[in-house]
Order: structure tokens, then sequence, then C-alpha cells
């Protein structure tokens, strides 16, 4: 069997192509691709920054075909199709260990815009799950993400790819987590009303900031915000009386001159006694620098906040290393099991060889010695024990093969030094094994893969 | 012979803490430094068993001399810090273990050197003198506790003044919390130190019949009380800022350390 992976996402396509191919409704999309005998298994990745069905088939070259289509026909909302030129542009393909690879890699973050984000894992796994529900996620695709996902895990643990905040709005929440033991009690000022602010407060209360008072010229747009944030509106006069009973001050509204002085902030300290956290992102600067030099005050302007998450990316990007050399290790894993997967025909005509052997060599010599019933109990237990011993070191060989390389040397090796591709030859054995009567329990064929998802190609010998 | 071996066991389990602590905090996973924070706690059960024995139960316990008051003082320190978690289960105060449980350990190892039994007092000995030492080391052991809050307040200001990327994600405790348990302790512990030199020269005067011994032990307790004196009206009159009340606490809890180790090293 084969992996085979189509997809496009924020590097290869703009938004408005992505929202374009954006799935809501993921199970009759995925009923309908597995429909026919092309695509056996399939689960498709639906988010804001990527597309991505990854598909289980027999017939990697026609699938890949099915999918493009399936992009162009199926996925595509608007009806009227990009040229076939732009959506060429905006697709990638990988197949088998690529394409495993790249879902370890979007799994554990690696491929994200922003690499270590948390959100993605949790949209794989709703992926993972809808195709489970509509019975599109056989043995393969199962045994992948559940790889991918102890991948992820591991990344999360073993690594600080996700440690440190990347936008200047984290950045700011952090640092208001490191000053203050807890935001619940805590209140916000809010100097302006615009979009910088809005993001700056959707991450503050995220991280479970408390009350909220705004402060702007316009009163309206403040008393907006207010009612989005459930704080409450102020005009710019009362601006000094707020201080005193604010913890947090957040400042980008436009002007010349300081909006904050030090006479205000030092005036506002004498009064409350705690320290003040205050972050000015606005350009030219809403709080005079010297506010810094006072002892209970944590002034971070935007260069400060924008250089603590660049370094922070920075950093990300050498944790990253090790994130990819996790993804490689936890991909040979899952390699091996593909490759002893593929191993398991090899292991049951080697055994149906085996036995129809040992079957047919005890009938000749059983009709010309007169043996009472234990004893021919006692010979027949002696063959199977001697088959069993000379075969346990070739079939655990060929089931331990972790390189897929390595592993079709091996069983390549395999079939010519038994004979296995030999005109006639297993097919004959395989029906004497199958016809004799004493055909022993051990030898029976394992499950086929599908049989079950967690089935374990692991024929037991002995 | 049980109550040693509990004492030295104690040692042990306040060092595996200590390791516990330290990882936790180098490698930034939690899970450790809560682990350490469960064995600081079995630590400080055998420890406390190991004084129930050392005393043979009798109420007071015989005061022991040098070694057994700093085993009391890191018994007393670590039992606030985890009784003080208990109670603000909500403060994120919990890597302040990677001050206290090797400050618990040194001071049990201190006194297992020393062993905790030796040159003791009297059991007879004059109430007072039961009085200053359980006050003493209950007072210094708050007091290490908020030296090592101010400790890891300065470092922690320092780095968010300093405006560093690592700045952000320092495992330490938030300032509030920090200031907050600083400002408990140097509370509490100022008014135990009150309290101990007041028994102290209470017993002073029973034995000797003067009031102020002027030894360096005396002279150094009475220079940390001024200092602490100096920080309580500062941190809960005059307001100052926490900075420098944090200061003030760990230059006062070195002051302090010269004077307990007054009692027995010095003259």
């Amino acid at each position: 069997v084969n992996l085979v992976l189509l997809g496009m996402n924020h590097r290869t396509a703009p938004l408005a192509l992505r929202e374009r191919f954006a799935v809501s409704e993921i199970a009759p999309v995925l009923t309908k691709l597995c429909d026919g005998e092309i695509i056996e298994e399939a689960v498709l990745v639906s988010t804001c920054n990527r597309v991505e069905v990854v598909v289980v088939t027999k017939q990697p070259a026609v699938a890949r075909m099915r999918l493009r289509s399936f992009f162009e026909r199926d996925l595509d909302r608007d009806g009227e199709s990009p040229s076939r030129a732009a959506l060429d542009d905006a697709l990638y393909a990988y197949q088998d260990a690529e394409a495993a690879q790249h879902v370890f890699r979007v799994a554990c973050a690696i491929d994200s815009m922003v690499v270590g984000e948390p959100q993605i894992l949790g949209q794989v796994k709703d992926a993972y799950r809808a195709a489970v529900a509509c019975g599109t996620c056989g043995s393969i695709l199962t045994r992948l993400y559940e790889r991918a996902f102890a991948a992820a895990k591991r990344v999360r643990n073993e690594t600080r790819i996700a440690e440190r905040p990347v936008s200047v709005a984290r950045v700011a929440a952090d640092l208001a987590r490191e000053i203050f033991d807890d935001l619940r009690e805590k209140t916000a000022l809010l100097i302006g009303a615009g979009e910088m602010i809005e993001l700056a407060l959707e991450a503050m209360r995220g991280a479970g900031l408390g009350r909220i008072r705004i402060v702007n010229r316009t009163r309206a747009r403040a008393a907006a915000l207010a009612g989005h944030f459930d704080g409450s509106a102020h005009g710019f006069d009362e601006l000094p009386a707020l201080l005193e009973g604010t913890d947090i001050v957040l400042s980008c509204i436009g002007g010349n001159g300081p909006v904050v002085t030090r006479e205000v902030v030092a005036r506002a300290l004498r009064a409350r006694r705690r320290p003040l956290f205050v972050i000015d992102i606005a350009v030219p600067r809403n709080v005079e620098p010297s506010v810094d030099a006072l002892d209970e005050v944590f002034l971070y302007d935007i260069d400060d906040l924008a250089g603590m998450a660049e370094a922070n990316a920075e950093e990300r990007g050498r944790e990253k290393v090790h994130a990819e050399a996790i993804v490689v290790e936890e991909h040979r894993h899952f390699d091996g099991w593909l490759m002893a997967l593929g191993a398991v025909p090899t292991i049951r005509d080697l055994r149906e060889q085996a036995e129809g052997i040992r079957a047919g060599e005890l009938d000749r010599h059983l009709a010309r010695l007169a043996l009472s019933e234990p004893q021919r109990e006692g010979v027949e237990a002696l063959t199977r024990a001697l088959v069993n011993k000379l075969m346990h070191a070739p079939l655990a060989t060929l089931r331990a093969q972790e390189d897929r390389e390595q592993g079709l040397a091996v069983l390549e090796a395999a079939r010519r030094l038994f004979g296995l591709d030999e005109q006639g030859s297993g097919t004959n054995r395989s029906a004497s094994a199958a016809s004799a009567p004493d055909a022993a329990p051990g030898s029976t064929p394992d499950a086929e893969p599908d049989a079950a998802p967690d089935a374990e190609p692991d024929p037991d010998v002995d | 012979v049980i109550a040693v071996g509990l004492h030295d066991a104690a040692a042990a389990v306040y060092l595996a803490a200590s390791v516990l602590a330290t990882l936790g905090l180098t490698v930034r996973a939690p899970a450790l430094t809560r682990a350490a924070v469960v064995v600081l706690a079995l630590g400080a059960l055998v420890h406390g068993v190991a004084f129930l024995q050392f005393s043979d139960f009798q109420i007071p316990p015989p005061h022991t001399g040098l070694p057994g008051a700093v085993s009391l003082v890191a018994w007393m320190g670590t039992v606030f810090f985890l009784g003080y978690l208990a109670l603000n289960r909500r403060s994120r105060l919990t890597t302040l273990i990677v001050l206290v449980a090797p400050a618990a350990f040194v001071g049990v190892f201190f006194a297992s050197l020393a062993r905790v039994s030796g040159a003791p007092v009297p059991s007879d000995g004059p109430a007072w003198a039961h009085a200053h030492v359980l006050l003493a080391s209950a007072g210094i052991a708050l007091l290490g506790v908020a030296g090592g809050a101010g400790l890891l307040f300065v470092v922690h200001h320092r780095a968010l003044k300093a405006k560093r990327a690592g700045s952000v994600g320092i495992p330490l405790p938030p300032l509030e919390a920090l200031d907050r348990v600083g400002a408990f302790a140097v509370a509490t512990g100022f008014l135990l130190l009150t309290l101990s030199l007041v028994t102290g020269v209470l017993w002073v005067h029973e034995v000797d019949g003067m009031f102020w011994p002027g030894t360096l032990h005396a002279n150094t307790t009475l220079v940390a009380w001024l200092i602490y004196a100096a920080l309580v009206v500062g941190r809960f009159v005059s307001h100052r800022g926490a900075r420098t009340c944090a200061t003030s606490a760990v230059v006062g809890f070195a002051f302090l350390s010269v004077a307990v180790l007054g009692v027995g090293l010095l003259p």
C-alpha cells in the first residue's frame, strides 16, 4: 500500500485561494472521496492555514489524479475553479515516507505559520476523529495519526518549541503574569480603542484579566469596545484618577506629546502602592520614557515587546531542530510498522511452504511405519517443533526490519532463498498445507492488516 | 539512635527535594517542582518525628545548643513555607522551594554533622531559655523565608527591568507573590524576633543579674532587629517600594545569620 498526500497551505496558496477550498462538513466529502476502489482510507485536515488530504491506496498515480480532481471539483466552493496552473502551483503532493513525515510535522506544529502554536494539534485530532466517525480511517491511517499525536506530545514535552510567546500581544500578557500573581484580581486601563489595543486586550483576557476601563478621545468608540469586553468607558479627563486604581496600562493612541507623564504616574503610585505594568505600543510613544525609572513601574514599549517576540521566535527556530529529530524518530517507528505490514505476505508464504513440506513428508513416512496413536502424536509434535525452531530466526528477521530499503532487500532475499516466487511452488505447497488434516494452529496465517485498526503484523511462530 | 537516624533521613529527603526543585527550575518542568514539594513535606514529617524523639516527648523540649537550634530553624522554615503554600493554593509561589529545600538541607546537614543532641542544656534550665530558643528559632525561620523571597524578588525585578528576551517565562514566582509572602513573613518574624529578644534579656537577667550581656551574639542580633524594625516601619508605615523592602529583608537576614552563628562559634 502507498500513502499519498495532496494539499495547500499558507506558504503555497494565498488566503483568497485557501478560503475557497476550506471544508466545514468533512464527513460527506470524505465519504465521497473513498467511494470506489482507488482510495482505501482518507483523512482531511482543513484549517485556516491549510487544506490537506492524506489517503491510503494501492494505485498511487491514479490516486494522485483522483485527489487533484477532488480538489478541483469537490472542494472548490465557488464552482469556478482557478486556472489549472494556479491550482498546480498551490498544491503540493507527497508520497509514502514524505507524506507520513509531513503529517507528523503538521501535528507537531513544525509546519505551522507560527512554529509551535498549540491549536494545530487539536485541529488535526478533530480531523482524525471526523474520519474515524465516517469510516474512512482504517488501520494504516489510525496508526499514522496515533504516532503523529505521540510525536506531538513528545515535541511539546521534550522541546521548548511552544514555551515562549512570539506575538507582541502574548508577550505582554505573559509579562503581566510575571509581575502579578492573579490577573483575575487586576484592573487594566486602556488608553485608545484601536485594533492593536484590541489584540493586546484579547491576549490579556485569555490570561484571565479581571476589570477593564477604557479611555479614548472619542467616547463612543471607547463605549463600543467596553461593551465588547464587558468594561467601562471613560473620558480623557479621568485618566489621572483612573491610574490610581489600575494595575496594567495599555496605551496606543495617536498624538504628538506623551499622554502619560512621569508626574502623573508618580502621583498615582503614591496613592496605590502596588506595581504598575505599562505597555506603550504607540508610535510616537504615549508614555514618557522616564516613567521606567520609577521602581514600581515596568514600562515596555513596542520595540521592547517586538524585540522579545523576535528573540522568542529565534529560540523556537532553534528548538525546531530538536522537534525535527523527534519527527524522524517517530516516523521510523511508523515506517517499521508499515514495513512489517509489507512482510506479512512473505511470512505467510514461508510458513505455508514449511508447513506443506512438513505435512507432506510426515504423511509419506507415517504410511510406511506401523506406529501406535501416541507414537504418531509424538512424531507429529517433533516435526512441528523442528519446523517452528528452524523458521523462528528468518521470520523474526523479516518482522524486525525498521529501515525501508534494508527491509525490502531482506524480503527479496528471503523470497529468493526459500524459492517463494518459483512457479507453482508456493501455491502447491500452500494447497498441501491447507489440505493437511493436522495443520497446526500456530501455522494459521495471521489476520490481514485491515482486520482491525490496531492489528499488528506479528505472526507468532513459537 | 532512632532520633539520630530519623534526623539523618530528613537531611537525605531534603536533599532529594532540593535536587528535584533545581531540576524542575532548570529544565522548566512544573511536575518536578510539584514533586519536590511533596518530597519536602515528607522530609518535614520525618524531621518533626525526629524532634519528638529527641525531646523524648517532653514539653517544653530541651533545647540543644547551636546545632539543634539550626535544625529547628530549618524545620520551622519548611513548615511555614508548606503551610503558606497550602493556605494560598492560587498563589504561584511553588518555585520558592528552590531556596527553601536547599536551606533546609544545609541546616539539617550542619546539625547532623555536629549531632543534633550535642552539648545539651539541662532540661531543668530557666523557662525563659526555652522560650527564647523556640521564639528565636521560629522568628529566624520566618525571616529566612522573607530573605529568600526577597532575594528572588530582587533577581526577578532586575530581569524584568532589563527587558531581555529571557525575562518572559522565567520559572520564578511572580513579583507580587514574592512581595506578599515576604511581607507576611517579615511581619510575623519580626514579632517573634522581638519576643525572643525580650525573653533572651529576661534569661540573662535571671542567670547573671544583668540586662544586656554585650556579647557579639547579642549585639549583632540587636543590629538585625534594628534593620528589621526599619524594614517594618518602611514597609507598613512609610510604604517604601517593594524592591527596597526585598533588599532590606536580604540584608537583615545576613545579619541575623551572623547573630545565630554567634551563639556558639563567636564570643
